[in-house]
């Protein structure tokens, strides 16, 4: 591998480009954007976004970094933890950064610039909060000019929102299949009838497809019409009101009324939380995946002792409400994520290169694995030695959950299928396991047929 | 006012594409003609209805600055 090296995901914009170099991200802008950074910078939009949190902190680095001779400066940007995609975060995710992107916008305004795209892609989540994270997204304002990403917002927010709040809220998986965005046409035919009776969610896209259809193939003088400053902010503000008014709830998903809670007395789940507590504790991670998360409830152990915590859930319910609640709690070591581990993230974009897989983006330090081994060995037919497989791939250390086929859970998934899985044992775990990990500690919890594992990849 | 004429212009458009028909799209379409053409029409509206919001902020602060007993009604003005 090169020590310099373009990132894929920026390739589109010729107003620069991010590379890393020895390990570190830097983020070349181009004489071509000279202008526009310059009002960034000198005009006091970048401090304001500073002050507000709603952008990428950077700094200038010398020129000798420079990977071309376009280059005019080149900036040393905050790294992001963990980068995630749209298609990955809960309804009130994509609904900040939506509301993110606007205030963005307005700000930007009261200095003479424009944000000139709005993807979802340029947010990221930071310390529990939506981040811009493309300095050169700005460019400056001319008095009539309309907002050049106005489709872009509509296409990568005010649509999939409204497909996920009146629609079904598994409709923002459909950003996983289109990158720039739901076509606005396919969010107009999805959604029921009853969205043309408010103004916003008329216009901006039901009329709006039809426009884009209208004049699909007419020569129209756009350039001379002229939309006030006035006009643009009233836009905005539209917009912002129609995103705040889209609503879910998240009640009634499949695991959201799961209590993790039911299948323990209370002080196995005690237990059990001591337990995964000094497990956390002798290994000193500093990045934990928490998979099959539920609401974060082990999840919070880990971020509450200021570990990075990625916790992963595959419904949108439990995503959602373990977003809201660190979002109560400003909880900034936490990031609760949409995925299916069944089916996670592929690379997606020209060349499969625009964005990571989820493999991608680890390992992690530390995996949690509780009470799922029993999902994806019986619900989805895995076998041991793949599981073992997978998860010594993403991590170096995990706390893993074995839960017996005597278990009233386990019961309860075999009851309308015949038992094919006579593997399916502690022992023949710990021998799978056994080959890919070296198992440290092993409890059983009080009360209960579940054993929870200390386990050390070999050769770790 | 020019606000008018906008909003009058927007009606007709409005009518016009509730009547038209929505079929496959073709591949060279170019979406972003339409977007900038609705944008133009739902800006108007919406800066109208901002502009109203922002005037009767300021009616209601003037009121309420003029009447000591209702001081503390909050203006809508951003």
């Amino acid at each position: 591998m090169s020590s310099k090296s373009a990132l894929p995901s920026s390739f589109r914009d010729p107003s620069g480009f991010l590379f890393t170099e020895d390990g570190s991200l830097y983020r070349q802008v181009n004489q071509a954007y000279r202008e526009s950074y310059d009002h960034l910078t000198g005009s006091g939009l970048y401090d304001a976004l500073q002050d507000s949190g709603s952008l990428i902190r950077h700094e200038e680095v010398g020129l000798e970094l420079a990977r071309t001779d376009e280059a005019y400066r080149v900036l040393k940007p905050q790294v992001v933890p963990f980068v995630s995609y749209p298609y990955e975060w809960s309804f009130s995710q994509l609904q900040d950064a939506a509301l993110l992107t606007l205030d963005v916008q307005k700000k930007a305004l009261d200095f003479g610039m424009t944000l000139k795209d709005a993807s979802a892609y340029n947010v990221q989540f930071v310390e529990g909060k939506p981040v811009l994270i493309d300095t050169l997204s700005f460019d400056r304002y001319d008095e009539g000019q309309p907002w050049a990403a106005y489709r872009q917002f509509c296409q990568h927010f005010l649509a999939p929102l409204a497909l996920m709040s009146h629609t079904d809220v598994r409709l923002g998986q459909l950003l996983r299949i289109h990158i720039d965005g739901v076509p606005l046409d396919l969010a107009s035919s999805l959604l029921p009838y009853r969205t043309r009776l408010s103004f916003a969610l008329l216009s901006h896209i039901h009329l709006h497809a039809r426009s884009q259809k209208h004049f699909a193939e007419r020569r129209v003088d756009v350039k001379s019409r002229k939309m006030s400053r006035l006009s643009l902010r009233g836009l905005l503000d539209n917009l912002g009101s129609a995103v705040k008014k889209l609503k879910w709830r998240s009640e009634g998903t499949l695991w959201n009324d799961y209590q993790e809670e039911a299948s323990y007395s209370a002080d196995a789940l005690d237990q059990k939380r001591q337990v995964v507590a000094g497990f956390l504790d002798q290994v000193q991670p500093k990045v934990v995946w928490d998979l099959g998360a539920n609401v974060g409830l082990f999840s919070r152990l880990a971020s509450d002792r200021g570990i990075l915590t990625i916790s992963f859930d595959a419904d949108p319910g439990c995503v959602e409400r373990n977003y809201l609640e660190s979002r109560r709690k400003g909880d900034t070591n936490i990031l609760p994520l949409l995925i299916d581990l069944t089916n996670p993230s592929p690379a997606i974009g020209w060349q499969h290169e625009e964005r990571m897989s989820l493999l991608e983006r680890g390992p992690a330090d530390l995996v949690l694995c509780l009470a799922l081994i029993h999902h994806l060995a019986i619900s989805n037919n895995l076998p041991l030695a793949l599981v073992a497989d997978f998860l010594a791939s993403i991590g170096s250390s995990l706390i893993f959950e074995f839960v017996p086929k005597t278990d009233q859970r386990v019961q309860r998934l075999l009851s309308t299928r015949e038992d094919i899985f006579t593997g399916y044992t502690q022992e023949a775990f710990e021998r799978t396991f056994g080959q890919r990990f070296e198992i440290q500690a092993s409890i059983q919890l009080e009360g209960s047929e579940r054993v929870l594992y200390l386990l050390r990849r070999r050769g770790a | 006012m020019r606000h008018l004429k906008c909003l009058a212009d927007a009606l007709v458009f409005v009518s016009l594409l509730l009547f038209a028909s929505t079929g496959a799209a073709h591949a060279y379409v170019d979406p972003g003609t339409g977007s900038y053409v609705i944008q133009l029409l739902i800006a108007a509206i919406a800066g109208l209805a901002f502009a109203v919001r922002i005037y009767w902020g300021r009616i209601k602060g003037f009121f309420s600055k003029s009447s000591p007993e209702t001081q503390t009604t909050e203006s809508d003005e951003q």
